[in-house]
């Protein structure tokens, strides 16, 4: 079932075209890959569709909802950098997802961090990267909500870790979720995909089903990723 | 699991279960992990596992019981198809092989004799694990 | 919108912890030098106090607007409105706080003072103050100190109202320039140029309003009514900037 709509999205900065004519459809119960390299425009389409930004012109619909800050409540994102407050201790920061997201599930959270080794009763500027990387992830899929959007969760990650958040995301799928990971470590992360979504310079590039890709391509992902990228 | 990418997931997913079907590890009637179970299990997308459980019930591999999940076939027969199936794969892959670089059919089934000889012995030393647990 | 204010405390609950113990020290350091110390601190806790805590309601709501931890604000289902609000009611909260604790100082070291200098406090010399305020016999009561606060109270908003406008311009409609915290500031001062023209307009519309009554001891009705355009001007313009803010927030923002 759609779940989210974009049509015709623009985003220019200045005179810099950010997004050109993006129309996409996306269903729930899948995982989407948001595939490019740095300057694509992976994090400005997330941002717009996290209300963080807005569009130049061009519509973003959830659910049949146009984006306002109502939509922010169906949306969970990712951003890239470590966007927790510095002097938040862990817990602190569960806190105040519980308080803010009424679909935040704080025994979820709790359980999670547990699980992957994040002491809740750390300081967040005193955590490891790769351990603030488990937490922001952690706290994100552990809303129920429509739209789950990971803006390069294996960056600056270790590889152990990377295989638990990978972890996470596999164990997160719902039927009425749409998950979309952005990276550029297309290797690391395909074999959880449904359909990847290549941005190149602003501009849909390709789009499609992960498998069949594989099959009319002959190759991986990541070849195809290669492909698309070789003169970027 | 390990995948190799650039094959789809869920014809090696299939491959697995196949193997696993004619070795017995899976036996006739065995209840397959729920397609959510697996995906966990092999750190794959849920709809790659929903896809291969439904191209294996349409080869008749697998079966879903509405309610209790998907199970290993119960036809000992279609089991016997399948191991030869595979076989027939392998031969056919062996032998165009073979044929491309030259053989005969006579030099193909001595290299074959030879060849079994050899793991044989290689397999009473235990050099080579006795993968075949049948 | 509790939650959201409560949030803002909680960020610069240790900023606020480390400001109060430094100041209880100060001023007990301060005392032990005499008289003379804790009159300088009287003096001077204001000063540093009122310069600290501008940089701070700038820090409050530039960093949301800047910084990454921003997003954790933004990213809440919450409109800008109601996001720029509450950055509002936790600055003026703030500021009554400041004045609050500024208050208690001036308890504790003028009690100090008096005590000092051999004089006892006489409750009696209190009550007769207050009495005398109260009646109105100085040419004014508790309610000018009150219109005389509120006006300032007012005065605050608008300035906040202003400079997180300013802000909010900056981060909406010239997101992509350079010199953010250079741009901003020539943004306030357009601002408060525009509404000084405005408001200068406005007074002079005014003149005869103001030749109406006398401004020597004005009684408390002349004196609400003398301050009422002030006000009036500081409530619309708040309003009017408020509204501006919160619409770019919600339709216009880059972060």
């Amino acid at each position: 079932m759609e779940l989210l709509k974009i049509e015709n999205l623009n985003k220019k900065y200045n005179n810099k075209i950010a997004l050109s004519n993006i129309s996409l459809s996306l269903d729930s119960g899948k995982i989407y890959g948001l595939l490019g390299p740095n300057g694509s425009g992976k994090t400005t389409l997330m941002k717009i569709i996290a209300g963080l930004h807005r569009q130049t012109f061009g519509d973003v619909f959830i659910n049949g909802e146009a984006l306002s800050y109502k939509t922010k409540a169906k949306v969970s994102y990712m951003p890239t950098e470590n966007f927790l407050y510095d002097s938040f201790k862990v817990k602190d920061a569960v806190k105040f997802y519980t308080e803010m997201y009424e679909d935040f599930s704080e025994e979820n959270a709790f359980n999670l961090l547990k699980e992957i080794g994040v002491d809740t009763e750390f300081r967040i500027s005193k955590l490891s990267s790769g351990l603030v990387g488990k937490l922001k992830v952690a706290l994100a899929l552990s809303r129920n909500t429509d739209i789950y959007m990971l803006d390069e969760p294996l960056n600056g990650v270790d590889v152990l870790s990377r295989d638990v958040i990978i972890d996470l995301i596999t164990r997160s799928y719902g039927e009425n979720k749409t998950i979309i990971i952005s990276t550029h470590l297309v290797n690391e992360i395909e074999k959880i995909l449904d359909s990847v979504i290549f941005l190149k310079d602003g501009n849909l590039e390709l789009s499609g089903n992960a498998e069949e890709l594989r099959i009319s391509h002959e190759k991986s992902i990541e070849g195809i990723y290669k492909e698309v990228y070789k003169n970027a | 699991m390990e995948f190799n990418n650039n094959i789809p997931i869920y014809i090696q997913v299939m491959e697995k279960i196949k193997q696993e079907i004619v070795t017995s590890r899976l036996k006739p009637g065995d209840k397959m992990p729920s397609s959510r179970d697996y995906s966990v299990e092999l750190g794959i997308n849920f709809n790659t596992v929903a896809r291969v459980y439904k191209e294996m019930e349409m080869e008749e591999l697998l079966f879903t019981k509405r309610g209790l999940g998907t199970f290993v076939t119960e036809s000992s027969d279609r089991v016997e198809r399948l191991r030869f199936e595979m076989a027939k794969k392998q031969i056919e892959l062996f032998v165009s092989g073979m044929r491309q670089i030259g053989y005969t059919k006579k030099d193909m089934i001595k290299f074959i004799e030879m060849e079994n000889d050899y793991m044989e012995g290689e397999f009473k030393h235990g050099i080579i694990k006795n993968r075949k647990s049948e | 919108m509790l939650k959201l204010i409560k949030y803002e405390f909680a960020k610069k609950y240790k900023l606020i912890s480390i400001t109060l113990i430094i100041s209880v020290l100060l001023n007990l350091f301060l005392i032990t030098r005499g008289e003379a110390g804790s009159g300088v601190f009287i003096v001077f806790f204001p000063m540093v106090m009122s310069i600290f805590y501008m940089v701070d309601i700038i820090k409050m709501y530039s960093d949301d607007l800047n910084k990454k931890s921003g997003y954790m604000l933004f990213m809440t289902p919450n409109s800008g409105y109601k996001i720029i609000v509450s950055k509002l009611i936790t600055a003026v909260i703030e500021g009554l706080a400041i004045m609050l604790l500024y208050f208690i100082f001036i308890l504790i070291n003028g009690s100090y003072i008096i005590f000092t200098s051999g004089n006892y406090v006489n409750f009696k010399d209190i009550i007769y103050t207050i009495n005398h305020l109260l009646s109105g016999s100085f040419g004014f009561n508790l309610f000018h100190v009150f219109m005389v606060l509120l006006t300032a109270l007012l005065f605050l908003i608008s300035f906040l109202t202003t400079a997180y406008t300013a802000m909010t311009i900056r981060k909406s409609i010239f997101s992509e320039i350079k010199f953010g915290g250079a741009l901003s500031f020539l943004i306030f001062l357009l601002l408060n140029w525009g509404i000084s023209y405005i408001s200068s307009r406005f007074f002079d519309l005014l003149t005869p309003y103001y030749g109406s009554f006398s401004m020597m001891r004005p009684t408390a009705a002349e004196f609400t009514r003398i301050l009422l355009p002030i006000n009036a001007m500081s409530i619309i313009q708040s309003v009017i900037l408020t509204l501006c803010s919160g619409y770019l927030l919600e339709n216009k923002i880059n972060l």
